[in-house]
């Protein structure tokens, strides 16, 4: 998918933030297939995740005004309240994850690491930082922030007890973040 | 201003996701708490995003959009506001006290504390109905939309035009159906005895806050 200039999207929020339903209707062809991938990958479930896009482009509308584009890129502001409102739902609906297996429940012909290229500039430089990290501290976080696993899912995955794993992906977490530097 | 390093792993924590239900819900009551810790919740959005880039969009539900549109945009289901202006456009020349009986009829539990203002717009062709109804104790106003929608793409947006000063807005109207407003402290004294206008502006109402469009109907607030 070709990439949504920063501009132009953060110009839609300004809009919708003024009541705009053509902006939001414009918005909403952009970045719906993206966010819909975003959720379908945390729920793991395609009613659900349907049901969790309407419910964050609601979210959009109403909270468009609380985008600051100086602080933050409007495309990470998206996948952010996409992603918050699916894992309040899939710590609401499921904890932990059952068996991963059946839980999937479809296929994702695209969910391969390697399944798209990485195309920028920061998505290279967290895949630089994320490789210098122990690889299953690597791994976990990628499971938890693209899968939605839980430290109850990862500990028991990596069969280390709990406080245990947490230390470690905190760990993990500041190191990614003093090798990431400060936001560009 | 920036965090200890763990408020800023908790800060990741949580934008990972990794929490369970109940530290999740206490690390959301500390981002509406304490905004050193939401810039940091912030910027472990900022940091983790690119992580999605490898997510590949997904077709999203055919009726995705629609389903949005109704939920978001579609008159309310309550029958009371539009039965009460079709009642109102039969009634044309109602009295202004019944005019205002009407409007309050879809909050039967609310009264007046204070004097109220009315106003009656109608287009010339009589196609557009408004009327406004505001009570200056509360600086609420209600109004109730009628007659045709404005075209595709355009909302009909409501003005305040007080002392030969620029028209204020007071917002962009329903398309059909009533609605309550709260109006501005700063611009109440000025409400009083007024001119509203309705003019048709883009989709979501005037860019930069002046009136670009056909002026619909204008009329006085006056004091019932």
């Amino acid at each position: 998918m070709p990439e949504i200039p920063t501009e132009d999207l953060s110009n839609l929020l300004a809009r919708i933030a003024l009541r705009d339903r053509a902006a939001f209707r414009a918005l909403y062809d952009a970045t719906a297939p993206k966010l819909f991938a975003i959720c379908l990958r945390l729920l793991r479930d395609r009613r659900e995740a349907e049901d969790a896009l309407q419910e964050v482009f609601v979210k959009i509308w109403h909270r468009a005004d609380r985008f600051a584009s100086g602080v933050s890129r409007p495309s990470a502001w998206l996948n952010a309240v996409a992603r918050n409102h699916a894992i309040d739902r899939l710590r609401q609906i499921r904890s932990p994850h059952t068996d991963l297996d059946i839980a999937h429940g479809f296929a994702d012909p695209s969910s391969g690491p390697e399944a798209l290229a990485i195309n920028s500039d920061d998505g290279r430089r967290i895949d630089d930082c994320m490789g210098r990290l122990a690889p299953e501290r690597a791994e976990a976080i990628r499971l938890a922030y693209v899968e939605g696993e839980s430290y109850l899912d990862l500990s028991e995955r990596y069969q280390v007890p709990l406080n245990t794993l947490r230390t470690w992906l905190r760990r993990g977490l500041l190191q990614l973040r003093d090798c990431l530097g400060p936001a560009s | 201003m920036p965090v200890s390093d763990d408020d800023s792993a908790l800060a990741a924590e949580y934008v990972l996701g990794a929490l369970d239900r109940s530290e999740r819900r206490d690390a959301q009551n500390r981002i509406a708490t304490d905004p050193a810790f939401a810039a940091e919740v912030a910027a472990w959005e900022a940091r983790l995003d690119p992580l999605l880039d490898r997510v590949a969009p997904q077709t999203p539900p055919a009726h995705g959009w629609a389903a949005l549109e109704t939920r978001l945009f579609a008159p309310p289901d309550d029958p009371r506001p539009r039965s009460a202006w079709a009642w109102l456009g039969i009634a044309s020349g109602l009295s202004t006290a019944l005019l205002a009986a009407v409007l309050w009829l879809g909050e039967p539990m609310q009264r007046a504390q204070g004097p109220l203002w009315i106003s009656d717009l109608v287009s010339d062709d009589g196609s557009v109905r408004l009327a406004a109804l505001y009570d200056a104790a509360r600086g609420e106003m209600r109004v109730s939309v009628g007659g045709d929608a404005p075209a595709p793409d355009r909302d009909f947006e409501l003005w305040m035009i007080a002392g030969g000063g620029a028209p204020v807005s007071l917002g962009v109207m329903p398309h059909t159906g009533s609605a309550a407003m709260a109006i501005p402290e700063d611009l109440r004294a000025e409400m009083v005895g007024a001119t509203l206008a309705i003019t048709e502006e883009p989709a979501g109402g005037a860019p930069g806050g002046q009136a670009t469009g056909p002026v619909v109907a204008t009329a006085l607030l006056r004091r019932i």
